[in-house]
This record gives C-alpha cells, structure tokens and sequence, in this order.
C-alpha cells in the first residue's frame, strides 16, 4: 500500500499547527507539538483524520533531557499508522492541557499519568483513579527518583457507611467476581428494575508492572513478566512488549519464528473465546452449555502444552524470536485435533443459540450505540458488535498475518447477541487461520542472530488480543526498558460499560459485564496494599467512591 | 432448527459421554511429554557461575555468599515458573527440566534446592573469590589463563594498573 500521500497529509497538518516536529518511522509517526497546540492537533487528529485513541503515556525524562514527556498515541487504523504525539512538560510545574473533552477515550490514561507521575491536566477534574487512597501524597510511583520497592507505611481509614448518598437505590456489583472470577465493583443505582446510573471503582490488582520493568528486570526477563499481565491472553502482551523492542531496536525476526508466534497467538484465542462463551452461558444459567465448551475448550488446552509446554503462560516469547519449534509429528497432530474442536463446536452453537432463554436474554440487550463507541474508542468484539469494523490482524499486520487471509466479523446491532456471534464467528476464522499458517510454515532459524538494542529509542506495538487490541510503547534503555506502558484491551471498554448498562433490566446487568470480556488484572496492573481487614466504601467530598 | 431444537444437547452428551478423569485414585499421566516442570540440578557439573540466576525471570535462584568460603545456588520451586530460561542458558548442561508438577507438600524445605560451592582463594591477598570448579572450567576452556587465574579480579587489575604505571615511569603506591 503506498502511504506516502496519506504521510504529506499527516505533514501538512503538523505544519498547519506551527512550531512542531514531524517524523516518520516505519508504521509509526512521531509529532512534537507546543502544549497549548496539543488540543488543536487532537480534535484534528480524531475526528477530521477518524483516528482512534489508542492511550497516553507519561514519562519521567528528566534523567534525560530536563522535563517531563507525554506521549498521546493516536491509531489510524485505516492507513496502517501509529501517531504518537509528544509534549514537553515544564519539570517544575507539570501542567499540561487535557483532552478529555474532546477525546473522551484519554479520560482513564491522564488520570494513570496524574495518579503515577504528577503531571497535572488542566481543563478537567483530577482525582485518584489508580493508586488507594491510602497511598501517600506527592509520592509518584513512575517518577525515577522512587524506588521500585517503596513501601509507605499506610493507616487504614475505615467508614461506616456502604455506598454514596444518593436517591436512587444501589445494587453493589461485585468487588469479587461480577463476571470472571476477578475483583473489580461496579455499583448500579436502580429505579424499580432499571439500571439509572453505573459507578466503577477498579484498579484493585494495580501491580506495578510498569515499575518492575523498568528497574528490576533484564529486556528478555520482561517477556516472562508481560505474560503474565493477565492469565488468559498473557501471549499477546509478551509478544506486544517484543515486537515494540524488536520495532524500537530495529532487529530482524526469522520468518518461522513470526508463524509460530501467530499460530500461538490464534490457539490462544480459540481457548480464550471458548472460556468467555462458557462463561456467558454460566451467567445466563445454562450450565450444560457451559460444561460441554469448557470440554470442546479441553483439547484446545491440550494443543497449546503440546506446541509450548504449558497449558497457560507459554514462555516460548522472547525478543527475537521464539524458543521451542513444530516438528512435523505435532503439526499433523494440531490439525487433526482442531478439526475435531470445529466439529464439535459447530454442533453445540447450533444447539447453544436454539435455546430459546439464551437467545432471547442475548438480543437487544447491553446495546452499546456505534456513535458511542467511537467516541470512547472500544476495542475488539465490543467494537466488533457495534458495527466498528477494526481488527490489527487485519489492519496494522504484525507476525505473520499479513501471509494469510481471513474475515473479520462485523455485526452492527451492538447488542449482547452481537458480541456473542463475533466471538463465535471467530473463533472458527482462528481454526482455519491455524491451520492455513500450519500450512505455509517456512523452513529456517527460529531466533534471530544477534540482537542488540540501543538507548533512548521508541517503539509502538498494537496486538489484537481475544478481546481487543494490547498496545505497548516502550523507550529503550541500558539493560532494560526505559520506560514501558501497557495498555490493555479492557482498559478502553470499560468506559463503554456505562452506556450499555444504562436504562436496562437489572438481571441482565451481569450478562452485560461479561459481554465485554473484562479482563482486570490487565486493566489495572499495580500496587496491593495488604491490611487483613474488610474493605469498606467510604464517601468523600469529591464525591468520588473510595476504599479504606 | 425447530422449536426442539435444543434437546439434541442430549445426543452431544451421550457421544461425549464421561471425560472426568479418576484422578489422583487412579494414577496415570496427566501431562504430555512436552510439558515443562520442576527443573533439577546435577551437582557434579554445576559451576557456580551464576548464569542461570542472571536469566530467571522470578528470582527462583539465587546466589548466595555464605562468607565462611562457600557460595550457595539456592532453588526455590515457590517462585518458580517452569520457564527453563536457566536450562538454555547453563554453560555446562548442569540443570535438567522434569515433568514434574505434583509438587504440594506439609515442608516448606521440600521446595528448596541448594548446590554448595566452595569458592576459591586468591594467591595474592587471600580474599575469597568465584567458585574452584568455575576456574577448573575456564582454564580447561582457555588454558591460557592459568598464568593468572589464581588470583582474584582485583588482584589482577591492581597488577595491571602497576605494569602500566611502571612502563610510563610513574610511581604506583
């Protein structure tokens, strides 16, 4: 495809805006504007150019260059480019104008930047949305002067009472298990049966993953850590974080090595579809079907353990390449079982969606509109359902993708059904993509020769992980990553959560959650402040719901 | 389909029919043969080099300096992953992997694994360095440092830094 008049449009653009550098590396391009620019460039960028917001990043470059850095990072999915825009932050008052206003889908990131670097956003309310509350003011976990150890010595505030004052009725949703078996609250405010009003409070498994990647870990270490950002789609995080090392490093994958992460990438998939479609079947009470996908989903287990060596956290992903090869006996071996997996999976949809209960709970509920979802720049199936036709495999090809062909699902009712069908429709174009990369897989290294990563240099990576695109962006540094920002898929959809719950029946709020496939312990990533004690919700004056 | 259609789960099950397996009462293998487990070491080629702790990702090795003249490569199967970094990385083919997964138990001290190293003695001061058995190994690798390996690092950079000031005719204290 020739970008190039697409990238003097990006440039004309830039230049438009004054004062501002314009740079174009591969798939990426790199703009720095003046701050007060920056919201000129951004309502430019995703509503003239329909980019998507991928995340921002914030950055202690103060080792570095004196100041602090954000980086906004912008996907055009049609044109096959990342922009990432850059801004300056004054060291010594890190203030830089926010965005939310008009990219509603950076509200969570300028909070992250906020909560984990300081960095102020004018134009919008600040408030916690990451670290406890408990965690102490005016120490920022991501700044480099704080030790990737740190410790506060935390007191515990305990209220009495459960909730916010409020006039409507409240349903507490979880913290444990609203949809997966994971804590994240969710508290809906109810008149009669319908849902008025949804509250999030999440971040409960924050980890410090970013932190411990960029200080206590070697760059191939990290590849083991990333896998294990989230137990069920843990491969497309690790190789997310390698493809943007191999990106920021410039390093050369052997072509087999870029099939096999493919084919992983794609059984991981199947396995992760089959969890959630059993899972919606729990939740909506047919456990039967629940029972049979988790053993069709069985043998996919069985096929990942064969071809890695582990049911889950395959640790065959490192930069460069991959660590265990496909010998012919295993190929012959996958294809027979896949082809068992679509034949007993084809049966039991069928049956599954003649259910008369399941069907009728599925359609038109959870409708998530397509003017909404753009606005908050949802992901995956949950984009999928709602007639947003984006797919990375499809439109920024990484591994091996682009040797193969496949179809992407698009459904346009945006209802529970919708996303229900995309993930089926799926995970059949996964099985046949298996097995067309099977086919082709090319002889040679697995791993490349040497490989050798310079300081200070930028990588973007997009991954389309079972439930939407991971991103990662990563700043090279000496022995480990410099900086290194994960964005999970669940991150962008949570938002959505909100419009789909509003105005529904209650009982299917559960149903409603799942649908997006929430995936927390990706969401939030760090720190856990152990006391023992219950946790309590306690009102404060901001009117934001906290924990003591 | 018709409006029955969903009773065929009934012929989908009778074909699947029972897939529980009788474990553990009936003992049988529930992994395949390219699973990862437990790693093992062989004391015998261990080296004490330290490679394999540089490349685990958890820190379920570690190197430790006892201080009485032994260095101790402690094993802990309660951080371990099972990723087998180490078993790529091992200069001498010390550490094997083992399908071994069943690894509960009462005995906090079951899941350690130590290898104790004698370290050994420089020729010069007599401070303690490495390990013998890595300095058997790399002279036997490069027989050429046998000239200088008995002392240790810092011996043999002061040595250096003194032959460097001699030639240019300066005074080395």
């Amino acid at each position: 495809m020739d970008i190039s008049p697409i990238l003097k449009n990006y440039k004309k653009i830039v230049e438009s805006i004054g004062k501002s550098s314009f740079t174009h590396v591969g798939d990426t391009i790199y703009i720095i504007v003046e701050p007060n620019k920056l919201r000129e460039l951004a309502e430019i960028l995703y509503w003239k150019m329909n980019c998507y917001h991928r995340t921002c990043v914030g950055v202690d470059e103060r080792p570095l260059n004196g100041h602090f850095a954000l980086y906004h990072i912008f996907g055009d999915d049609t044109n096959g480019l990342h922009i990432v825009v850059k801004v300056y932050i004054d060291p010594e008052d890190p203030v830089v104008p926010s965005i939310t206003d008009i990219v509603p889908a950076a509200d969570w990131c300028e909070l992250e930047a906020y909560d984990l670097l300081g960095i102020k956003f004018s134009g919008r309310k600040l408030y916690r949305l990451v670290l406890p509350p408990t965690w102490p003011h005016g120490v920022y976990p991501l700044r480099k002067e704080t030790p990737y150890n740190y410790r506060p010595s935390v007191k515990i505030i305990s209220g009495e009472e459960i909730g916010e004052s409020h006039d409507k009725a409240v349903v507490p949703v979880g913290p444990y298990h609203p949809a997966l078996h994971e804590p994240e609250y969710f508290e809906l405010y109810v008149e009669g049966e319908r849902v008025v009003d949804v509250k999030y409070r999440g971040f409960h498994v924050h980890r410090g993953i970013e932190k411990l990647g960029e200080s206590r870990t070697t760059y191939q270490q990290v590849n083991f850590l990333a896998e294990r950002i989230c137990g069920i789609c843990g491969f497309e995080h690790s190789v997310c974080y390698a493809l943007a090392v191999e990106k920021a490093a410039k390093i050369d994958v052997p072509e087999r090595a870029q099939y096999i992460r493919s084919i992983v990438l794609e059984i991981e998939r199947i396995h992760s579809h089959l969890l959630w479609i059993g899972v919606a079947a729990h939740v909506l009470g047919y456990d039967t079907g629940f029972m049979h996908i988790w053993r069709i989903r069985e043998l996919v287990m069985y096929i990942a353990e064969k071809l890695t060596g582990s049911r889950k956290t395959y640790g065959i992903n490192l930069i460069g390449g991959v660590r265990k090869d496909i010998n012919e006996e295993k190929k012959k071996e996958v294809i027979e079982k896949l082809e068992i997996v679509e034949k007993d999976l084809k049966k039991l949809i069928d049956t599954m969606v003649s259910v008369p209960e399941l069907k009728k709970r599925l359609t038109g509920t959870g409708i998530l509109p397509k003017s909404e979802a753009r606005k908050l720049s949802v992901v995956g199936p949950t984009a999928r359902g709602s007639g947003l036709d984006r797919d990375i495999r499809r439109d920024l090809p990484y591994a091996a993708y682009s040797e193969i062909s496949f179809k992407v699902p698009v459904y346009s009712e945006g209802d529970n059904l919708a996303r229900f069908l995309v993930r089926v429709e799926e995970v059949f174009e996964s099985i046949s993509i298996v097995k067309q990369l099977l086919d082709q897989l090319p002889r040679g290294d697995i791993m490349a020769e040497s490989i050798e990563i310079p300081e200070r240099k930028m990588g973007v990576a997009a991954v389309e992980a079972p439930r939407g695109e991971d991103v990662h962006f990563i700043i090279t540094g000496r022995g480990k990553p410099y900086r290194w920002k994960v964005r999970a898929p669940t991150y962008n959809n949570i938002p959505a959560l909100k419009v789909m719950l509003r105005d529904q029946a209650l009982a299917d709020a559960p149903l409603t959650i799942a649908s997006i496939d929430p995936c927390f312990s990706c969401t939030d990533r760090i720190v856990v402040i152990k006391d023992g004690r219950r946790y309590k919700l306690i009102p404060n004056k901001g009117g934001v719901v906290l924990y003591g | 389909m018709g409006k029955l259609g969903f009773i065929k789960i009934l012929v989908i099950a009778g074909e699947a029919g029972r897939v529980t397996r009788r474990y553990p009462f009936k003992p049988e293998t529930l992994v395949s043969e390219d699973f990862r487990g437990r790693i093992e070491f062989d004391e015998t080629k261990c080296i004490g080099c330290g490679a394999c702790v540089n490349a685990c990702p958890p820190n379920a090795l570690e190197l430790v300096d006892k201080g009485d003249g032994t260095l101790l490569l402690k094993y802990f199967i309660g951080r371990c992953i099972f990723c087998w970094r180490c078993i790529d990385v091992c200069p001498t083919g010390a550490i094997t992997g083992t399908r071994d997964f069943e690894l509960a138990t009462n005995d906090v001290s079951d899941l350690y694994e130590v290898v104790v190293h004698e370290r050994a003695e420089c020729s010069e001061c007599g401070g303690k360095y490495s390990t013998i058995r890595q300095k058997e190994y790399v002279v036997e690798a490069v027989p050429i440092t046998e000239s200088y390996i008995d002392k240790c690092p810092d011996c043999r950079k002061n040595k250096l830094l003194r032959a460097l000031e001699r030639r240019r005719g300066g005074v080395y204290e």
